[in-house]
């Protein structure tokens, strides 16, 4: 039997729950978390979707660290004791689950899709891309928009920025062959909760179930809209 | 929704200011600390204080060392309160405010130069 | 969560910013301590300063002199790698440069701190 410790919000307050889950060789996170709601309590709320890493939507604080509940065994937190709680930075809603509406407008607001002027759905034209113009941006392009990162990130605890999944969202495209958007991309990355609130902690980095590397992305980012916005001066 | 960028434009360049600063304090610092600290105990007395303040050559590496320790600790400053909400709401302010404590410092260092 | 949010950093790199900002707000009001002291070298007959120096330049000082040290040492070594970073560069070396950062803070300290000891209790 493992002891899942559980920090739940109704509304107005918060408060820690405990549950005796039986442990089976194999379990993750979230199917612990399932045998709660449909053994010992079904008020208990948490948000997951595919069960195999792909979709973003378990990411919760394991024991401290920001982990997707459903590739998270609980044998391998080597403890009788998991702690759960939400993903810090972000505003509960209830129990495990989040408000995400915010996050996903940050990245609605670099522009994530391809900017091309010359795109005609009446003589579409193949974009031709070689193996090492994939290379360039392809590990950005496997975020989840889970929030682990954003939940780890200092700026973030004191202030709404716009946060490495986003940064690196710009970035992903910035640095793919096929766009022509970068220009467009650069005003929201040199904006006052920019790139400007990165300070290298790269504790994104440190989190990221994909291993992204958003620390990355946000430091050429911010190199490439600096470049650009410095050149702007010059053009005044 | 554009994004207003004309009132950022500033930014790039304070934070290569911030970097480019950070450089070349790194070796002003060393140098300062080792003159005052590292060769004798002498060099701490008010007399070869004077002496090092007469000097054309260590007037010009005080002067840019207020000049980019100022600037730096100040902006760094300003840095940390835009991390915050309140810094967020009141961002104009806080630049104002900052960059003025810069000036003042830098202003009040410049005098002591001279006067000295 | 507030300004505690900065430092729950765990990571090497994590601990290296909080360090960073910790540092830097004390190296600040250094700063404005150390203009402040200068003041006295207006009086021109020097005694207002070197009263300060017989209290602040003595060993009962040291200690804070040395941890102050310490504070410049680390802020500027790592901040000389935050250069190296948010310039785009040796990302995927991170963990050496971290290492080596603060393996070069340490061994500066220590061989600064000898000095600043010899020469204010060794005479």
């Amino acid at each position: 039997m493992v002891e899942f410790r559980i920090k739940r919000f109704d509304g107005s307050r918060s408060y820690w729950q405990s549950f005796e889950v039986p442990l089976k060789k194999g379990m993750t996170v979230l199917e612990g978390l399932l045998y709660i709601k449909e053994n010992l309590d079904s008020t208990l709320a948490f948000r997951y979707s595919c069960r195999m890493a792909v979709c973003g939507s378990c990411a919760m604080k394991i024991n401290g660290r920001p982990r997707l509940a459903c590739e998270t065994q609980i044998a391998a937190l080597k403890s009788d004791k998991i702690t759960i709680e939400p993903l810090d930075n972000f505003i509960v809603i209830k129990d495990l689950v989040t408000e995400f509406e915010g996050f996903f407008k940050k990245h609605e607001r670099v522009k994530p899709y391809l900017i091309r002027d010359d795109i005609s759905y009446e003589s579409p034209v193949e974009l031709i891309q070689t193996p090492e113009e994939l290379k360039a941006y392809y590990d950005f392009t496997l975020c989840l928009k889970c929030g682990a990162c954003y939940s780890v990130c200092p700026a973030a605890a004191t202030r709404d920025i716009l946060g490495p999944a986003a940064i690196t969202a710009a970035y992903r495209f910035c640095m793919d062959s096929r766009d022509r958007g970068e220009d467009k991309r650069v005003d929201v990355i040199l904006s006052d909760d920019g790139a400007w609130r990165c300070h290298f902690a790269a504790e994104c980095s440190e989190v990221c179930p994909k291993n992204i590397n958003p620390a990355k992305a946000v430091q050429k980012m911010r190199v490439k809209a600096a470049i650009k916005g410095i050149k702007r001066i010059f053009r005044w | 929704m554009e994004e207003k960028s004309a009132k950022n434009v500033l930014e790039p360049v304070a934070w290569l200011l911030q970097m480019i600063s950070g450089a070349i304090l790194a070796v002003l610092i060393t140098v300062h600390f080792y003159v005052t600290h590292m060769v004798s105990h002498e060099a701490i007395h008010y007399n070869a204080v004077i002496e090092r303040l007469h000097s054309t050559g260590y007037k010009a590496m005080y002067a840019a060392l207020l000049f980019f320790v100022a600037f730096h600790a100040f902006n760094g400053l300003r840095a940390i309160i835009l991390d915050t909400n309140f810094g967020a709401r009141n961002r104009g302010a806080v630049n104002a405010l900052t960059m003025l404590l810069f000036v003042v410092a830098f202003v009040y260092g410049l005098y002591l130069l001279v006067i000295v | 969560m507030g300004v505690s949010g900065w430092f729950r950093g765990v990571s090497p790199y994590g601990l290296a910013f909080s360090l960073h900002r910790i540092t830097g707000i004390i190296l600040l009001i250094y700063l404005c301590m150390h203009l402040t002291y200068l003041t006295s070298l207006t009086d021109k007959t020097g005694k207002t300063y070197e009263t300060l120096i017989s209290i602040t330049v003595t060993p009962t000082f040291l200690p804070f002199d040395i941890l102050l040290v310490l504070c410049g040492l680390y802020h500027g070594l790592n901040g000389l790698r935050l250069i190296v970073h948010e310039f785009g560069f040796a990302y995927e070396q991170r963990k050496a440069i971290l290492a080596a950062s603060v393996i070069i803070t340490i061994a500066a300290w220590l061989y600064v701190s000898y000095v600043m000891y010899k020469i204010v209790v060794g005479g």
